[in-house]
């Protein structure tokens, strides 16, 4: 007896077939028992260098782990996936270590605009995106209670910026009024919005505010301005290409060594403290990590990478490597690869990071701290790390 | 308050100082050659990397720097100036148009070819304050206003007795007529623009110190702050294009201060929206020239 494939069989049985395999979504796709560890990163294009920072951060966390008999015994194996830099590759990145390479966790990507592409993406299929390096706010915003449950985000936002500046700047300095001298960009107004945001809780206010065009090269205007207006402090989220030349006008219109910046523009580099050595000093910054940073766990990074890859670690380099470990961690606690206990133990998890302890909010944005520098002779000092609670928008 | 309007009027004269510089040299060659060269703020970029170069490759001092920035964009004018410059002098307008925008992107992208798309910092000139009147300013910003006031008296001395100078205002009267009367004009047209490049460059070199950052794309910000003026002045204009100069520097510098400084650069072309609304000859000239 023949079987006829009739059309309406055959869309029924596409469909049973489609339906059985979102059924099994919630459990894990690895048959062999590792650990399918999917990264989005730029690995190609003007990024590429942040791209094969963070795979190196992430395969070397992956060969500690295994090294050291892996997560309940399972090896991780990391997959790299090339964003490019772009939301459109970064997409299709995702969905080919989702459906082809059948990955059970995504680490990426670097850039905001890429990350919040791929967050729809990720939830659809219920695979869980650890992000670890980009800033934009409103990638959690959207996440656990905002929506997307399956995003989690083990890095700093910009709104966490501003309000640990604002707050290390209000407590530790007493400062309570503020001139604002920041870049005319997104990153530049919406850092000032969220420091906005936050001057009520530490009754402060804002008495001047000035955004620069990039390739601005005239400040004295604004800065004598600024003088004149009582301000103790002044915000600046800009460019580092701006920071030298608005530091030797502060000396030229008589307010460096008065009155500091803060923010985040470079203040820590040589090159900027070089050129504007009295301007510069007191300036207060706020970092995700550096490798100067002094802890135990972060110097013992920083020397391992450079045994293992010959030149210094950056930033992204370590945030991949933490959250591989976090990763690890969170799955050692679920006892299972279980994606959706994986989940649940990342929620409720408390995980002892190179910069203090690490832990979830209900959006599944990390409470992390943040690194404050304060440039003292001549040189930065790190002032330890601080963590504050975001205001999420109701 | 009234200290603050005259040290905001001091910023401005400075910064005034600065766009003279570059703009005289661009509305003489306007005069002689007809053409708006859009290249103009890439000489200036030439003359600061000049400087940068022998300060960070050969530790020369700064006034050693000064020569060898305007030297070094002198002697890439006289290339352009053969190759290019020279073959406008009585082409259509779009010809002059299409080849100094064409000039601006080979000489900006071979200096980032060349010494790479990043920031370079700018170690030399006179950076410490001083006190004068009870405002202070770095000692570069004085030499900036003495050289910027030397240029001009020069120059008007220059047109006004030189053999040179007066071969110059008389192209850019009537090229025809100086042809008949024995005036090379292909030969004044390429020293007035050699001399044009020269002063984009010294005001580069003059300016670095105080603006501390160097790269490639610099002169593009230069060339839009220097066409405004140079049009306010009256095209050609020598003596306009110095009082217009002063007039968009006090501007902006009171435009940053009492509205804001993103708005600094609107002021500029606002200013140019207006003129070419009600006298588009420029601000002091009856009639236009060309």
């Amino acid at each position: 007896m023949t079987i006829e494939l009739s059309r309406r069989g055959f869309c029924i049985g596409t469909a049973l077939i489609g339906l059985q395999t979102m059924s099994s979504g919630a459990f894990a796709r690895s048959e062999d028992g590792t650990v399918k560890l999917g990264l989005v990163a730029p690995m190609s294009g003007p990024n590429a260098r942040y791209g094969a920072f963070s795979l190196r951060g992430a395969e070397m966390a992956a060969k500690e782990i295994n090294a050291g008999g892996g997560v309940g015994g399972r090896k991780i194996s990391v997959m790299p996936g090339d964003s490019q830099g772009t939301p459109v590759e970064g997409v299709s990145a995702t969905r080919r270590l989702i459906d082809q390479s059948q990955v059970d966790y995504i680490i990426g990507d670097v850039s905001s605009s890429v990350t919040l592409a791929m967050q729809p993406v990720a939830e659809d299929a219920g695979v869980l995106l650890l992000n670890a390096a980009s800033s934009n706010p409103k990638i959690t915003y959207k996440a656990g209670v905002g929506g997307f449950k399956w995003t989690y985000r083990n890095y700093p936002t910009d709104e966490n910026r501003a309000l640990i500046v604002l707050q290390y700047a209000a407590e530790k300095k007493g400062f309570t009024k503020y001139a604002v001298l920041s870049v005319d960009t997104d990153y530049g107004r919406a850092a000032i919005e969220f420091t906005k945001k936050y001057l009520p809780r530490f009754k402060s206010q804002i008495l001047t505010e000035d955004y620069y065009k990039e390739g601005e090269v005239d400040f004295r205007s604004v800065l004598a301005k600024i003088r004149d207006s009582g301000a103790q402090a002044i915000i600046m989220y800009g460019n580092a290409d701006s920071t030298p030349i608005v530091g030797r006008q502060m000396i030229e219109v008589g307010i460096a060594g008065k009155i500091p910046l803060i923010g985040n523009a470079e203040f820590n580099t040589a090159s900027s403290i070089k050129a504007a050595p009295k301007a510069l000093e007191g300036a207060i910054e706020a970092a995700a990590w550096l490798p100067a940073y002094d802890s135990p766990k972060s110097k013992a990074f920083v020397e391992k990478f450079i045994a293992e890859y010959g030149e210094a670690p950056n930033n992204h380099a370590y945030v991949h490597w933490e959250t591989v470990h976090l990763l690890a961690k969170a799955i050692e606690q679920a006892q299972s690869i279980d994606r959706e206990k994986v989940r649940a133990a990342l929620s409720t998890i408390h995980y002892e990071s190179a910069v203090g302890e690490v832990t979830f909010d209900d959006h599944n944005q990390a409470r992390l701290p943040m690194i404050l520098l304060e440039i003292e002779h001549g040189k930065p000092a790190i002032k330890g790390a601080y963590s504050a609670e975001i205001d999420y928008p109701k | 308050m009234f200290y603050t309007v005259i040290e905001q009027v001091v910023n401005g004269i400075v910064s005034g100082s600065v766009y003279a510089i570059v703009a005289v040299g661009m509305t003489m060659i306007f005069g002689v050659l007809r053409a708006i060269n859009f290249a103009h703020g890439e000489y200036y970029m030439l003359g600061t990397f000049g400087a940068w170069f022998a300060i960070d490759y050969f530790d020369l001092p700064y006034p050693v720097a000064i020569v060898i920035g305007v030297v070094a964009t002198a002697m890439i004018a006289v290339v352009v100036g053969n190759f290019v410059m020279q073959r406008i002098v009585g082409a259509p307008a779009e010809a002059g148009v299409l080849a100094t925008l064409g000039v601006a992107l080979i000489l900006q992208n071979t200096v980032i070819l060349v010494f790479g798309g990043s920031y370079k910092f700018f170690s030399g000139g006179y950076i410490e304050p001083v006190s004068i009147f009870g405002f202070t300013l770095a000692e570069q910003r004085i030499l900036i206003i003495i050289v910027g006031l030397i240029v001009f008296v020069g120059l008007e001395l220059m047109v006004t007795y030189s053999r040179m100078g007066k071969a110059m205002r008389a192209v850019s009267q009537n090229i025809e007529c100086c042809a008949v009367v024995g005036i090379d004009v292909s030969h004044i047209a390429l020293w007035t623009f050699i001399l044009g490049a020269g002063l984009a460059g010294l005001s580069g070199v003059l300016t670095a110190p105080v603006n501390v950052s160097v790269y490639g794309g610099m002169g593009e910000l230069i060339t839009f702050k220097t066409l405004p003026i140079i049009i306010m002045g009256g095209l050609g204009n020598v003596r306009g294009t110095f009082v217009a100069a002063m007039i968009l520097g006090i501007a902006e510098s009171l435009v940053a201060t009492y509205v804001g400084l993103q708005f600094r650069d609107t002021v500029g072309f606002a200013t140019l929206m207006l003129v070419l609304m009600w006298r588009p000859h420029g601000l002091f000239s009856a009639q236009a020239r060309f």
